[in-house]
């Protein structure tokens, strides 16, 4: 059994990310823009999308010929993949957070592009879980099209934590112009982007007050951000464990997930 | 005949002792082909967007059907329709206000129930006939909703569909009794469904269609349908003011736990789907039953009219899985 090779599909918002696993061992790890992938490897056949994943050049045909793929994530349903397995976002951000944490109790925290989720897990078992259904104000996006306001980059944004401007707005487009009056009234940049990072901790707080546990293990690409988890860190009152690969955790749960 | 609407369910016995036509406005709303462009009527017509669908669905509603008179609910439902009664009488509609008392005690109900026996002439000898031809039918639901939860022969969708109904009878209280005793004939003969998961389906009937489908797409069928139910008057209570306190819509959400807690219990339900409509003070209810009830809940919000998106099937497996994993 440890030795079947495994490849992990998660078609998100804003990356497609791939994971290949022999047993418990991470192979391989890619990702591709999701729109770049799809237009580039996908293709319309009898009303399905089909996915030419050889072509992508991420996995060999010997890999592709061996290994069991499972799929999560938008869209996932009309793909059409020969012998593919599907299965539910939730499940597979769970089984990877196991996977990559080895922890049985925790409450795992997603933020990708669009999706923040929040799920509880007891004994190793999911036992609730709510996610963001209306607004996506909470996520990646947001983070991305703040930076580009501000006019700095990812990087340099998820790197300021300290006094940061308050930003009410409750919609993350209008933020956008709360912010330009922020600059204008002359805050650092610093402080506007410790401003963004706290928005984001805001609005996920009210989903983590849900599930108490000891530990949050944070997922998603926007765990990436250490100053938004440092902010988090400060008022959620959970011990924080961002597992090594958190951007591919789904692609690792689909491979990884019995 | 006199056609007369109606924002939820009221005692049907006035209406059906003064033979006029009772209309369910929220079914016309939901059943008429343009619904969407109900509420963008409604909203070219200066309805603020961050206000309940129903409620411009409504306003639509009874501007399409040309309704000319109507009974709004003002107190036990949405404080929305207090202003929706306003706009509709400048617009030239007739309308009849009726409040449950919010603590549920028998005389103020009774006296508004008195009331509108006045506005359309009847008597109590009449409304108790009307109650034995309705509770006729009820009782036939009453079946249904029986062979749904313990007899396993119906699905989701058609329990709601009959129950629903039994707010106006489908405006005609002949033709849906047939259409019960036949849905009823042929039901009683299918076998038995075997869904591995049991749901439960609270709150307001959903804005949204396919949710009971996709739910039994996956395996899983809803056993419960909390609102719908109390709407064809469950309880075989005889005296009509009883009735209407018994019934737990308009009530205090604690009347309303009292009904569901028994309901879970008895159908061996094994979670919940709580549903909220966008902008109605129901939603806050949510933080009410989250803590009273034992069992998983999955809070679903509702906005427009529609087939189920995308999102909300992703969440609808991943609950079906939590139970799985559960059981």
């Amino acid at each position: 059994m440890s030795d079947t090779l495994k490849i992990g599909i998660d078609l998100g918002s804003r990356k497609a990310k791939f994971a290949l696993m022999r047993g418990d061992e991470i192979v391989r790890l890619a990702d591709l823009d999701t729109i770049a992938f799809y237009k580039k490897y996908g293709s319309i056949v009898n009303d399905e999308l089909s996915l030419d994943l050889l072509g992508s050049g991420i996995f060999s045909a010997d890999e592709l010929a061996q290994a069991q793929i499972t799929v999560t994530g938008y869209g996932r349903n009309s793909i059409n993949l020969h012998g593919a397995r599907v299965i539910s976002e939730i499940k597979a951000h769970v089984a990877g957070a196991r996977t990559q944490t080895g922890l049985a109790n925790f409450t795992l925290l997603d933020m990708g592009g669009q999706d923040t989720k929040v799920a509880q897990v007891v004994a190793s078992r999911l036992t609730d879980f709510v996610m963001n259904d209306k607004c996506a104000a909470s996520s990646g996006r947001y983070l991305e099209n703040m930076a580009a306001v501000l006019e700095v980059s990812l990087d340099e944004l998820s790197s300021h934590s300290e006094e940061p401007v308050a930003l009410d707005a409750t919609c993350g487009i209008f933020g956008e112009s709360e912010l330009i009056g922020q600059i204008l009234r002359g805050y650092p940049v610093s402080r506007l982007c410790a401003g963004v990072n706290l928005t984001l901790v805001k609005r996920v707080m009210p989903m983590l007050k849900r599930f108490p546990s000891d530990t949050l293990v944070i997922t998603g690409g926007v765990a990436l951000n250490g100053a938004m988890v440092d902010l988090l860190r400060a008022q959620c009152g959970m011990e924080i464990v961002i597992p090594k690969h958190p951007q591919h955790n789904g692609a690792i749960g689909c491979a990884s997930n019995p | 005949m006199r056609r007369v609407g109606f924002t939820t369910t009221i005692p049907l016995e006035v209406l059906v002792a003064a033979g006029v036509v009772p209309i369910d406005l929220n079914n016309v709303f939901i059943t008429h082909p343009e619904k969407a462009s109900l509420i963008e009527d409604a909203e070219l017509t200066g309805f603020p967007r961050n206000v309940c669908a129903w409620i411009k669905g409504i306003y639509g509603a009874v501007v399409a059907s040309g309704v000319q008179e109507m009974i709004a609910v003002t107190e036990g439902d949405c404080s929305y329709t207090k202003a929706l009664m306003e706009v509709l009488s400048l617009n030239g509609v007739r309308v009849y206000p009726f409040a449950y008392p919010a603590g549920r005690e028998a005389a103020p109900l009774k006296a508004e129930i008195e009331k509108l026996m006045s506005v359309f002439g009847v008597d109590w000898p009449q409304v108790d006939e009307a109650k034995r031809r309705l509770d006729r039918i009820r009782t036939k639901v009453h079946e249904i909703d029986r062979l749904t939860w313990q007899e396993n022969r119906v699905t989701g969708e058609e329990n709601h569909y009959f129950q629903v109904c039994t707010s106006d009878m489908n405006g005609d209280l002949d033709a849906f009794e047939s259409e019960v005793d036949a849905f009823l004939a042929q039901a009683a003969q299918r076998p038995e469904r075997k869904e591995r998961i049991r749901l439960a389906y609270l709150g307001v009937p959903p804005i949204v269609s396919g949710l009971y489908d996709f739910v039994e797409e996956v395996g899983a069928r809803v056993v419960f349908n909390e609102t719908q139910r109390q709407f064809s008057m469950p309880y075989g209570i005889q005296d009509l003011v009883e009735q209407y306190r018994a019934y737990s819509y308009p009530y205090d959400i604690f009347h309303r736990l009292g009904d569901i807690g028994r309901e879970l219990e008895k159908r061996k339900v094994d979670g919940v789907i709580h549903y909220v409509q966008s902008f109605c003070f129901r939603q806050i209810e949510d933080m009410v039953l989250r803590k009273s009830i034992k069992l998983p809940i999955l809070t679903l919000e509702g906005d427009k009219p529609g087939d189920l998106d995308a999102r909300t099937k992703i969440r609808l497996e991943g609950f079906l899985e939590l139970l799985e994993e559960r059981n």
